[in-house]
């Protein structure tokens, strides 16, 4: 057959040729964002990354990107006070996205398949490290894998701190404690276990010693009740408490055991004290619905038969047969900052109670004074800094939270890194505001309720200090994760592309790119972005 | 996370006349790419039309005939047989229109090839009025939508072209949304392999004829599935009626996205939402007659 001329009246030419791209007044751009949980996580956690990692099933990446901010993984899914899911975004559509629960899940696949972490190269500079508890181990784990020898200094015979002598193995299970802690020393950490500094010239030889010193000891001081004689028999020191092995707790108390205090160490003390077979009465100077405890912690008080008198004041002691103390009404106001308040007596309100042992337990402090003119004693300030030495964690802090300590440790491990290691590789943090509720196309995540951690049953509870809290089976946690909005966090979901009425976006596997010769900077690609990871900017030559 | 995904093999081109933000070039995106290269198109005069055009150039892959706006199923008609006398007849021919070569100009030609059961997939863009002239009302015009030839809000309902249709009982007919891409382009699927007569309505949310930003005419179509005012559904063979989503969510959403309504009172928005119950419930009736 001949070739035919082409009839002039037909096309020739696609409309490729037109750039279209001219009409634009602004440009979509690919830019993760922090997302509210971030800036709420006390380590500043990329918690949409790796959730993302779990909806995918990869839980070593997931374990990854967690580990880069908390060594801890496993212990922070069991007792961090998770102030991400109050800043969850999922929450405005139907409830907040289990994320503690997701951490531990994480945390416990990556005990169970034994990952490890890698020290980096030797830089040659060293950190001295004083204090083995959440914050000390933290920036512990940062320096080493920075490459910077680290000589860790604990007074006691074991590493860490508070997760050991303060939190009972019900919520944290001893062999999680020792598994997280063990990954951290087998990085090559010059232990000095049983070695406490003792003073401010102590603290100084140190500094000349090492290039730079990380001051962690915690607090330690308990706070003191008025009206309340401590030397008595009946009065037993909380941190004392939780510190001793269980023969020793059964010693320490009597029948009934009044616990003063409304925070986690007094849930602490009593549930352990429901454990050794004690009647327990908690007294909170704050009404109910404003104890400091997790809402959790104090459900499950009460589930286990702890009995609470809030809004009430102890103001004597009396010691004989048993022991009865005076108390009154109060009305609680608390203060501008976070544990400063003031009480109210309220008249004609004073009653009695008999107990046979009161554990206070309203907090403690860090001991300053100790360290003399080398810190300063006008009160803890966050990042406390003199010379060489930094501090951190409850030494520094009022925040009193193991994950906030976490948070702290690796936050000095970043600046003495910063300092001594300029070369060693430090993630970047996020930049730009929260992304907010408004951002998240909410089409693309359906309803679906959160998912709950189950607890070990009742009965069962009481008769050992083994964990309440069970994990979430495994197919639970990847439809959790699967219900995280992933906020400003690209999820290579292919929306962007498949929505572009203009062929503009280029699939670069991973990631995306916009054709400039033909975007008209629409936005669509924006609205229907289910994660709010793009944004339209002001496209100016 | 749902996704709604379709393949793009490049059979329509980026450099098109359409909107910034227009979903009807989408909607063409996904249609094209699923009905492949082999394939004759033919369009009436339309915004569908512009976008394809610019002579010299076209922006689909296949070549397209534009002709006259109420001939869009003769013209497809006369290629299909044309093909077939040639031993083409697996080629497939699709007619593009608006809803005013559809719902009006062109019905009688759209009867017809129905009546006759012509093998073609006849596509309406139904962006619910004249657009590209300015934006007069057309049949398809819902009621109460202020138009440039109706301010005050059109005083009579969306001619019904499903069931026009439905009682030509030709093979095929189906609804579908630019906020449903997979939907989209599985029905396209389905038709291709249907011999006869099939006709896919697309609902197309106009940035300026209905007053909807240029980033929010996904969002508008979605709300116009989910409130129920145009339902993803499939009629085959004229009787057997398939209603795949569901009402759940009152119209006002719908409504306040678009400049169109916002004239109406309470009282109006009331009497809407009482006819968009009806007709839901209408379609769930005329499914449960012939269960498919």
């Amino acid at each position: 057959m001949n070739k035919q001329a082409l009839s002039p009246l037909w096309t020739h030419l696609t409309s490729e040729g037109n750039r279209t791209g001219t009409w634009r007044a602004a440009l979509p751009r690919y830019q993760d964002q922090p997302s509210p949980c971030l800036g709420a996580c006390p380590v500043s956690g990329r918690i949409a990354t790796w959730i993302g990692h779990v909806e995918d099933g990869d839980l070593r990446a997931a374990w990854e990107v967690l580990s880069d901010n908390n060594p801890f993984p496993a212990i922070a899914g069991r007792i961090c006070h998770h102030p991400c899911e109050t800043a969850c975004n999922r929450a405005q559509l139907d409830e907040t996205v289990s994320i503690c629960a997701l951490e531990r899940h994480v945390g416990d696949a990556a005990l169970a398949a034994g990952w490890g972490f890698a020290a980096g190269p030797e830089r040659g500079v060293s950190v001295a490290v004083i204090g083995g508890g959440p914050a000390g181990l933290s920036a512990a784990y940062q320096l080493r894998r920075a490459g910077i020898a680290v000589t860790l200094y604990e007074a006691r015979e074991a590493l860490g701190g508070l997760m050991r002598y303060g939190i009972p193995s019900y919520r944290l299970a001893r062999e999680v404690l020792e598994g997280e802690i063990a990954r951290i020393t087998a990085m090559g950490i010059d232990l000095r276990l049983g070695a406490g500094v003792e003073d401010a010239a102590a603290l100084e030889a140190l500094a000349e010693a090492h290039d730079a010193v990380f001051l962690a000891t915690g607090a330690s001081l308990p706070k003191r009740l008025p009206g309340l004689d401590y030397e008595a028999g009946f009065v037993v020191d909380s941190a004392a408490f939780l510190a001793a092995p269980e023969s020793e707790q059964k010693a320490m108390t009597g029948a009934h055991v009044l616990v003063i205090g409304g925070g986690s160490a007094a849930m602490d003390v009593a549930r352990t004290a429901r454990r050794l077979g004690r009647r327990v009465t908690v007294m909170t100077l704050e009404p109910e619905g404003r104890l400091p405890a997790q809402q959790v912690e104090l459900e499950e008080a009460a589930e286990e038969g702890v009995a609470f008198i809030t809004g009430a004041m102890l103001k004597a002691a009396e010691g004989g047969e048993t022991v009865t103390i005076a108390a009154v009404r109060v009305t609680f106001k608390p203060g501008e900052t976070r544990g400063q308040f003031s009480v109210n007596e309220i008249t004609d309100s004073a009653f009695t109670l008999a107990c046979d042992t009161i554990i206070p337990a309203i907090g403690q402090d860090a001991d300053l004074a100790r360290w003399g003119t080398v810190l300063g004693t006008d009160g803890p300030v966050v990042g406390r800094r003199a010379g060489r030495i930094r501090a951190g964690g409850d030494v520094a802090s009022m925040e009193r939270f193991v994950t906030h300590a976490i948070g702290m440790g690796k936050e000095a491990a970043r600046e003495i890194i910063a300092e001594l290691a300029p070369d060693a590789p430090l993630s970047a943090p996020l930049p730009g505001p929260l992304v907010e509720y408004a951002r998240i196309n909410t089409a693309y995540h359906p309803g679906h309720p959160r998912a709950r951690q189950p607890s070990a049953p009742l009965p069962k509870r009481l008769e050992s200090f083994a964990e309440v809290q069970q994990p979430l089976p495994a197919e639970a946690a990847r439809r959790e994760a699967e219900r995280c909005f992933s906020c400003g966090t690209c999820i290579h979901c292919d929306n962007c592309y498949l929505y572009c009425p203009d062929m503009a976006i280029t699939r670069l596997f991973p990631g995306y790119e916009v054709k400039t010769d033909y975007c008209k900077g629409c936005g669509l690609c924006v609205a229907e972005c289910p994660t709010g990871a793009i944004h339209m900017r002001e496209d100016t030559p | 996370m749902d996704i709604s995904r379709y393949e793009d093999h490049g059979q329509f081109c980026s450099g098109h006349a359409a909107c910034g933000g227009c979903v009807e070039a989408l909607t063409m995106r996904v249609i094209l790419n699923e009905i492949g290269p082999d394939a004759v198109g033919v369009v009436a005069p339309s915004c569908t039309a512009v976008i394809l055009g610019g002579y010299p150039t076209s922006s689909a892959r296949i070549p397209f005939i534009h002709g006259l706006i109420e001939t869009a199923a003769a013209m497809g008609t006369g290629v299909k047989r044309g093909l077939a006398a040639q031993g083409k007849g697996d080629t497939t021919v699709v007619c593009f229109a608006g809803d005013g070569g559809t719902y009006d100009i062109g019905i009688q030609a759209l009867s017809s090839a129905a009546e006759r059961n012509e093998d073609i997939l006849y596509v309406c863009f139904d962006n619910e009025g004249y657009m590209n002239t300015g934006g007069q009302k057309s049949s398809s015009t819902p009621h109460g939508a202020a138009t440039g030839s109706t301010p005050l809000g059109k005083a009579t309902v969306k001619k019904n072209l499903i069931e026009i249709m439905a009682a030509h009982r030709i093979p095929y007919i189906a609804t579908a949304s630019p906020s449903h891409l997979a939907d989209l382009a599985a029905k396209v699927r389905k038709a291709r392999a249907i011999r006869g007569m099939k006709v896919l309505i697309v609902v197309i949310p106009c940035l300026p004829g209905w007053g909807v930003a240029d980033d929010s005419a996904v969002r508008v179509a979605r709300l116009a599935v989910e409130s129920g005012v145009f339902p993803l559904l499939e009629v085959e063979d004229g009787v057997t009626w398939r209603i795949a989503s569901d009402k759940t969510r009152p119209i006002d959403a719908y409504l306040a996205g678009q400049k169109r309504y916002r004239h109406l009172s309470d009282g109006e928005r009331e009497a809407l939402q009482a006819e968009v119950d009806a007709g839901f419930a209408r379609l769930k009736a005329l499914e449960a007659i012939n269960p498919g």
